[in-house]
């Protein structure tokens, strides 16, 4: 606003000293009325479902009320939830912290080999859905499973470890969320100048007292950061704890909201909106947290990572490199191959043999039963379509974001990163809240069709792609854009020319995290879905739970087929462009 | 392109950037605007350029109102070429594509360079030196041969005003005394105006006609490279350009009397300028005062430290209680007694 009557101002001044030799700067004018409108957006469609959330938890008959969440304490299934919930939470990210460090530390300081290729299977950890990681293991576990069998074909007595209990939980969650730890801190890790060490080692300390008093309080801000992300991650985690806890009457809060809401009832929202703030607030003091541990590794920003080798394993290298390829694929790829395998046996419990082996399963989910068909194309139709409009929309904002920074763009952030802030289940059900009925009494026709899921995951994952496209922008010196104007090219030429063959690349790969994470998202969608617009996650997840492992196996496995076609034709199109961008030299 | 700046102010926030400027310069001629870090000069320059809006004032090219408060041509749409400090090169276009990018984007490209674009890259290749490289990528260049590309493409449009800012501050210090031969090549050959922001006093008097020496957003002394170096008018412009120690005293017309002058000791001094006559103060370049054994007349001092540069000494001299920048081709050791004396 300060600007705008600073222009006019300027208007008024130069109108009074030159008549007629006044332009307005229709531009500026234009601009202001885009600010005007996406802040409102902002509101209505980041901010207002939060509002009504937290409303709906302390609306009483008369006025304002605590009365729910006072109902809410005295009950034991909310206590035995949080508590169930503490241990899950914290057992699996101290997993993630130490598998994760101890696989940073090794990919960032020692000379193993095919470092690029370890790093994507560290990555497959986190790019696989959680509930097709658990199906996995389950398979894998399974009182039946591929473990079993090999026990029984050794004649070693004894029954595999049960998936379906606290220790599986956290199991599975921490190595899903290892990944996490591991990007945090491999690089701030990288970034610590070697002399530091060699200070170090040359003031007297030995290697270990190195690490301990060096290299471990500098690599700290990076791997807090990634413990605090980790901890948000498992508190928002639904997949899981619904596969794995619900058989076993292991309840989380995000499982329990989701119970609240699905039993209906009378106070059934309500009750469900107390639950979410109170694990709203959690998420967002942790997120404060990691904020304020990431500005205090900012500094080390501008330094360049050192990625030659620090620590020559010799001899030893073959074993540590085995055995972290060993450890690997135990965790990923073994169940993913108990899970494939499962899906294409006859019944469950078979051996591995051809003549237990069938298609028939393939055959159901995709052709005798059309609701799966449904799923599948509605989930590629909503990441498709998610995935155009966030990076347009995310892209722009980006641009403004990086390049004209102001007190409201960065407000904007914030409310627009609140949806991937809050856990999933809890965005969900403020969705409900304000989609049910936009204006009071009016339906809208929005909640109870596939339209919600639509708005739902642009408001989720657009934060996602507005991160990939800021890094994108900043690596991009603004002097380059100067350039191209000096150089007489206009608006156009120097979006087409100059900043999107530099941009794209970054840009697509935002992308990709987008349609990848919609295409698999499963706790939105299993509070959103309606008859009809049922996804993947939700499909599969109605087989588990109706006992239908063999279809469940099935479509997980298309599924992991749909990621690695998606992931591998984005990849390719991410390479021709850079190819395409390099490509000048040839002409 | 002549350019006149009129009463021209730039504030940012409550940080007065630039301070009512006057300022015109001549068509074709090679202007320096010299200055510390925060002195307003890349503020100015980018305001020639169009990516700063005056906030008050107007800025004039051949007369015709380019930008003010409330309006501003775009840069794009002056004829103007710049060559950026980190050379902002393309990442994904060759040096060729560099060269034509702006004979194809902007409007008024001449028509004869716009009619044999080829033979015009070629041209402008050769000019700088770059024949051999046109394919290649910037990645694949020295730092020497990216701001050549730079320069380059900033001249490739004959654009009638080159700006460049601070364009050899990335390159180290043997490669900076060939660019700027380079430079003043690239002046003669085209003669565009040019206008040259660097905070190294070298580059301005080595390659400008002419000099502005700016400080905290205000013109500190204009003149030729010879006018500034040779009669500065303040304070600063004697310590900034010329490093002249300001010697204290008094002035009897155009007679000169240090503080510290044992006898009568009087330094002629007419082409002072009437300011340090004012404040009783002489500014004496180290290279003007002859160093002599303690026995000589003049001021007395002592020798703090030496530095061997070759043909000369660089010495500190403490005397007056103050120390002093002194050249002398002369040895002298540590804590030497010496005299000071000023030749006219």
């Amino acid at each position: 606003m300060e600007e705008v009557s600073k222009v006019q101002h300027g208007i008024a001044r130069s109108g009074r000293r030159r008549a007629g030799a006044v332009r307005l700067p229709l531009s500026v004018v234009i601009g202001k009325i885009a600010a005007l409108l996406g802040a409102v957006a902002v509101l209505l469609l980041f901010v207002w479902p939060i509002a009504r959330l937290v409303h709906l938890s302390v609306a009483g008959e008369a006025g304002l009320t605590l009365s729910i969440y006072n109902e809410l304490l005295n009950q034991p299934r909310f206590w035995s939830a949080l508590w169930n919930t503490f241990i899950i939470v914290t057992g699996s990210t101290l997993l993630s912290v130490v598998l994760g460090m101890t696989v940073a530390w090794l990919m960032a300081y020692t000379d193993l080999k095919y470092k690029k290729l370890l790093h994507l299977i560290i990555l497959l950890c986190f790019i696989l859905p959680s509930y097709v990681l658990t199906l996995s293991w389950s398979a894998f576990m399974g009182s039946q499973g591929m473990l079993a069998e090999l026990l029984k074909g050794l004649g070693i007595p004894g029954e595999p470890w049960s998936m379906y209990s606290y220790s599986g939980i956290i199991f599975v969650m921490g190595i899903h969320h290892f990944p996490l730890v591991y990007l945090f801190t491999v690089d701030v890790l990288r970034k610590i100048p070697r002399d530091l060490e060699w200070a170090s080692r040359a003031g007297g300390a030995g290697r270990l007292k190195t690490f301990r008093r060096i290299t471990f309080p500098l690599a700290m801000p990076g791997l807090a950061a990634g413990g605090l992300l980790v901890f948000l991650a498992s508190l928002d985690n639904f997949g899981i704890p619904a596969f794995l806890g619900t058989p076993a009457n292991i309840t989380v809060l995000s499982t329990l909201i989701y119970e609240e809401i699905i039993g209906f009832g009378p106070a059934a929202f309500a009750r469900g909106a107390s639950l979410s703030v109170i694990l709203g607030i959690v998420a967002v003091i942790g997120t404060m947290l990691q904020w304020l541990m990431l500005r205090k590794s900012k500094t080390s920003e501008t330094t360049m990572p050192d990625y030659s080798p620090r620590y020559l394993l010799g001899s030893r290298r073959k074993w540590v490199g085995g055995g972290l390829w060993a450890l690997l694929l135990f965790i990923t790829a073994v169940p993913l191959l108990a899970m494939i395998s499962l899906s294409f046996k006859r019944a469950y419990g078979l051996g591995l043999i051809p003549s237990n082996l069938t298609l028939d399963n393939y055959r159901y989910i995709l052709f005798e039963n059309a609701k799966v068909w449904q799923s599948i194309q509605n989930s590629v139709l909503l990441s498709v379509v998610t995935l155009i409009i966030c990076m347009v929309v995310g892209s722009i904002f980006a641009y403004i974001r990086v390049r004209k920074p102001s007190a409201l763009s960065k407000a904007a952030e914030l409310a627009i990163a609140l949806p991937y802030t809050l856990p999933g289940i809890v965005f969900a059900l403020s969705m409900i809240l304000v989609w049910m009925q936009p204006l009071p009494g009016v339906n809208g026709g929005i909640y109870g069709t596939i339209y919600i899921l639509y708005i739902a995951y642009i408001c989720r994952f657009l934060i996602l792609q507005i991160r990939a496209s800021m890094t994108a922008f900043m690596q991009i010196d603004p002097s380059m854009e100067e350039a191209a104007r000096i150089a007489g090219a206009g608006m156009w030429r120097k979006w087409k020319t100059i900043l999107l063959p530099m941009l794209l690349p970054g840009i697509v790969s935002g992308g990709l995290l987008v349609f990848l994470t919609a295409l698999t998202e499963l706790t939105v969608s299993a509070l959103l879905y309606s008859s009809g617009s049922q996804t993947i996650g939700v499909t599969i997840f109605s087989f588990e739970q109706a006992g239908n492992t063999l279809y469940s196996t099935a479509l997980s496995s298309l599924i992991v087929l749909l990621i690695a076609v998606g992931g591998t034709s984005v990849l390719l199109l991410q390479k021709w462009l850079s190819r395409k961008g390099l490509g000048g030299a040839n002409k | 392109m002549s350019i006149a700046i009129k009463e021209v102010t730039k504030s940012f926030g409550s940080f007065q950037a630039l301070k009512a400027l006057n300022l015109t310069l001549a068509s074709g001629e090679f202007t320096a605007i010299l200055g510390p870090s925060g002195c307003g000069k890349t503020t100015l320059l980018r305001m020639l350029a169009g990516f700063e809006q005056p906030s008050g004032g107007e800025i004039q090219m051949n007369g015709k109102l380019v930008a003010s408060s409330s309006f501003a041509i775009p840069p794009e749409r002056r004829r103007i070429g710049m060559v950026f400090q980190a050379f902002a090169l393309w990442p994904h276009m060759n040096v060729a594509e560099h060269v034509r990018f702006p004979i194809r984007s902007h409007r008024e490209t001449p028509a004869h360079i716009r009619d044999n674009e080829q033979e015009h890259v070629e041209r402008v290749l050769a000019m700088v030196g770059l024949s051999k490289l046109a394919a290649r990528m910037p990645h694949e260049l020295s730092g020497g041969q990216k701001q050549r590309v730079a320069i380059a493409r900033a001249i490739a449009p004959s654009p009638s005003l080159l700006l460049m800012d601070e364009p050899l501050s990335s390159l180290d210090a043997m490669l900076r005394m060939d660019m700027r031969r380079e430079i003043q090549s690239v002046h003669r050959q085209t003669g565009t105006a040019i206008v040259y922001v660097t905070h190294d006093q070298g580059e301005a008097l080595a390659m400008a006609d002419r000099i502005i020496v700016m400080k905290d957003g205000e013109i500190e002394q204009a003149g030729t490279p010879q006018d500034i170096y040779l009669r500065p008018n303040t304070e600063f412009v004697a310590k900034f350009v010329s490093k002249a120690n300001l010697v204290q005293g008094r002035w009897e017309q155009n007679h000169f009397i240090p503080r510290a002058a044992a006898s009568e000791l009087k330094w002629y001094g007419g082409e002072v300028s009437t300011h340090f006559k004012q404040t009783g103060a002489y500014p004496v370049r180290p290279d003007q005062f002859v160093l002599g054994d303690a026995l000589e007349e003049g001021i007395k001092g002592e020798v703090v430290n030496v530095q061997f540069q070759g043909k000369e000494f660089h010495y500190d001299i403490r005397a007056d209680k103050e120390q002093w920048e002194v050249i002398s081709p002369r040895a002298f050791r540590m804590n030497e007694h010496v005299t000071l004396a000023l030749p006219v």
